[in-house]
This record gives C-alpha cells, structure tokens and sequence, in this order.
C-alpha cells in the first residue's frame, strides 16, 4: 500500500478545510474529475472523514496541519538537534516502532527519529492495534542506543517518558494530564496516547530502545469505533480546535530527548516525585490480571523502582513490575 | 570490650577448631559462635529458589542435574514466548539458535524486552510457560 503522489496532492489542497469542488481540483492538478473522485473515495481507506456536498464539492472533516520537518525544526532546541541523527516522515509506514526495529537490527545510529501520517499496523503492547488514521495524530518513534545499561535499568525509563509527554503538553498550556501505571497518558479517565517501549540488547548494556508515543489529536468518532476503552483526544481536553502540531512535536522532541539522552545518568529517582503527582491510580480500587492470576486491591502507588503497589484485601502491599491494571468502576 | 580485642579473638577462633568461646571480664561478657550464622544462610537459600521450580511443576526434581548453558532472566517481568499472542513462538525446543537470536520477550512497565541469545546451540529446555511471572536471574532456556 502506498500514498501516491496525486492523492497527496489533493490532500494538501483539501488541508485548509474548505469546499474545493471537483473542477477547481481537476483543474489544478490537471487530471480528470473521474480521477479526482476516485482519489476521493481513496480517503476513507486513509481514515479521513470529508463530505461531499453538490454545488460546493468536497471538503475535509476537519483541518490538517501536515507534518513539516522544516516546521518541528523551528520548535526544535540546539541541544535536541545535536542529538537527532536523521529525521524521516513517512506518509505511511506499517509501524514507526517496526520500522525502527528493523533499523536497529541493521545497525542504525542513535537518534533516529521516525514519524509517519498514517500507520497500516499501528500497535500497542502485545498484538493490540493502535488506531492511526492519517494526518491528525501523532505517531512518532525514537532509536536511542544506551552504552552502559541493559534492561532492568532501563525499566524505570518507561515512566520517565510518560513525564516527558505530561512536560510538553504543559508548555502548550494543556494541563488536565495524568498518568496511568506505567505509562499511558490519560486526561479525566479516558486515554490520550500510548507509550511502547521496546529493548534489545545485553542484560548489563549495551542495549539499543525503541522508545514509541502516539498520541490524539483528533480522531473522529468512524475511525475510534474498534477501540475497546474510553478514549480522548487532544482537541477535546485543551478545547483547541486548531492545535498546532508541527509545534506540538517540536517541544515533545526536546522533552523526550532530554529525558531520554540524560537518563543513564539521572536514573529513575529523578523522577519518581514528578510521577506520583500525575498518578491516575492511587487510592482507588483496581484489579491486575497476571497470567492466570487477578488481584483486587487499592492501589498505593509506585515504589522507588517504579513498581505498582497494591494493597490486598487482606492488608499485604504488593509490588508489580508487569501485569494489566484496570480501574474498577466505582 | 574494645572492638579490637573482640577482632583478635574472632581470628583466634578461625585459626583453632572451638566451635564457641565465651569469655567474661567484670561486668562484660561475649560470646562467639562459629556456627550459628551459616545455617541460617543455608535456610534462606533454598526460600528464594523456590518459585524459580515452580513454573516447571511437572517432573524434574530438584537433583535434577542441569547441563548446558543456561539463558537466565536479566530482569523482573512476565515472560512471553511470541512476539504477540497468536504469532509463532520465538523458539521450541530443538531448534538450533545462534547468538543474538531472541529467544523470549520479557515484560516489565511495560517494556518489552528481546532476550537474545548469549550462546550458539540446540534449545534443550524451554523453563517457564508462556505469560508467567519470572523473576531476576529465574533460568529461562537451556542451550546446549
């Protein structure tokens, strides 16, 4: 599957949200209007809402700002850029995580970052799919290569990303974030983005980390229907219709990597405070599933390795290093 | 009693074959045992290494003698065999495998961790069941 370069084209122009009618795009990119209703259909495959109104013509759903690598350059730091190694945007990949994985097998330097509009097998933990239409959302991987520390150290660093995310969108003035143990970024109960970490490499280092985010923007209700919990999006917990994302990446890119580039150094404990401050779970009753097992309890919060702890029914605290953790409906 | 002197004394004791020496000076007295702190050594041993048996559960006793290399967990997590459920496991047993091939992912906040192999050979025994619970330095495979 691939984007050709005429549905691209009539994206760009369909970007500002605004009726084009089909002779206006005919004309512009010099094909027929057949051609240009065929790569009209083609959008809903990309996951694209538009309408179709005759007399006006067609128009987008909402508006896309689409990625610009000279735009996340502006909102880039010297220190961020110094440590990003090559930059690609994709208009469609299977996976920036995949992707990634297979660039490290082949030996690919330290920070590399991929981004892509529109992810084919987008996906979470363990074979879930994460759902990535195409052009309003954020799906970004970094490769980060860590000399000294192999994967018990890095455990920890999954928590510290999760305030990376939290320290970006605060400085675009979003503020209602929390955390759900470990890493996904809630807001009011209903998930945000996601974070997918994966490792390989020697148990005492070196190791070599695909460090994941995606996160919402705007996903419209067509393509949210596959997801089986409560979701959200940015454009509904900041009220901002028009969320600058080429900005929004920038500053995510300079949060991510001053975390991640420093974290050998700094460890967990640096940020365990921060993280208790954004803990969604803490004092409310939840069950964790493990293997065959489920524990209900009330969770304590983390321990200063970053582990969950829940407290029993029978008064024990335990702590949990893996495991699915849900709140139970109160 | 001054730490020094209860210094010499302990090496006086290393040094003999006493098993216990007391000694009383006015109101101060000590006593120094050889052998009281090894077996509680010896006792907690044995506490720790038992869950490690557990997920074999079905035959191997514990002389059980184990030959080969053995990939050990680097870390506390849950161990998965495939890289998503209802894929292809990374390896059965029987397969041959060479350095650097993954053997196993294994879970922890949620990182998922390619444990790679450290050796080449035939994975003889695979230790654990898929999606359970495995804990620092737990033996995973056999390679011989």
């Amino acid at each position: 599957m691939h984007i050709s370069q005429r549905q691209k084209s009539i994206i760009k122009l369909l970007a500002d949200g605004a009726f084009h009618s089909g002779t206006e795009l005919a004309a512009t990119l010099g094909v027929s209007r057949s051609a240009v209703w065929k790569q009209i259909n083609g959008l809903s495959d990309l996951g694209l809402g538009y309408a179709s109104v005759s007399g006006k013509g067609y128009r987008l759903e909402k508006p896309l700002e689409l990625l610009s690598q000279d735009q996340i350059y502006q909102g880039i730091n010297s220190n961020t850029r110094e440590l990003i190694s090559s930059f690609e945007i994709h208009d469609q990949i299977n996976s920036t995580n995949s992707y990634l994985m297979a660039c490290a097998r082949n030996n690919a330097p330290s920070g590399l970052i991929c981004m892509a509009e529109h992810q084919i097998a987008g996906k979470g933990r363990r074979g879930r799919h994460w759902v990535s239409p195409f052009g309003n959302n954020i799906y970004l991987s970094i490769l980060w290569r860590f000399q000294q520390s192999g994967p018990e150290v890095l455990s920890g660093l999954s928590l510290a990303i999760g305030i990376a995310v939290i320290r970006a969108l605060k400085q675009h003035h979003i503020h209602n974030i929390e955390l759900k143990w470990p890493n996904d970024i809630y807001s009011q109960g209903k998930k945000l983005g996601g974070i997918l970490v994966e490792v390989s490499g020697e148990s005492e280092g070196p190791c070599v980390a695909i460090i994941g985010l995606g996160l919402n923007l705007y996903l419209s209700e067509t393509e949210a229907v596959t997801i089986t919990q409560a979701w959200t999006d940015l454009t509904k917990v900041s009220g901002q219709n028009r969320l600058p994302r080429n900005q929004l990446v920038g500053t995510l890119l300079n949060q991510l990597i001053a975390v991640i580039s420093g974290y050998e150094e700094v460890g967990i404990k640096a940020y365990l405070d921060e993280w208790r401050t954004y803990d969604c779970l803490k004092n409310r009753q939840a069950t964790m599933r493990l293997a065959n097992q489920q524990i209900n309890g009330i969770v304590e919060g983390i321990d200063s390795n970053g582990l969950l702890l829940i407290k029993r029914p029978d008064g024990t605290v335990q702590a949990f290093a893996s495991g699915e953790v849900t709140f139970n409906s109160e | 009693m001054d730490i020094r002197k209860i210094k010499k004394l302990i090496e006086i004791i290393e040094e003999s074959d006493i098993a216990e020496l007391e000694i009383k000076e006015g109101e101060e007295a000590i006593r120094i045992s050889r052998y009281s702190a090894p077996p509680i050594t010896y006792a907690a041993a044995p506490a720790v290494a038992a869950p490690a048996v557990n997920p074999v559960l079905t035959p191997a006793p514990a002389e059980e003698k184990i030959t080969g290399h053995v990939v050990k967990s680097p870390m506390v997590g849950t161990f998965y065999r495939s890289a998503s459920p209802g894929t292809k496991a990374f390896v059965e047993v029987g397969h041959s495998v060479r350095s650097g091939d993954t053997l196993c992912i294994i879970e922890a906040m949620k990182i998922l961790n390619q444990i790679e192999a450290d050796k080449n050979g035939t994975v003889t025994k695979i230790l654990v069941e898929n999606a359970e619970p495995v804990e620092y330095g737990q033996p995973l495979f056999i390679i011989e």
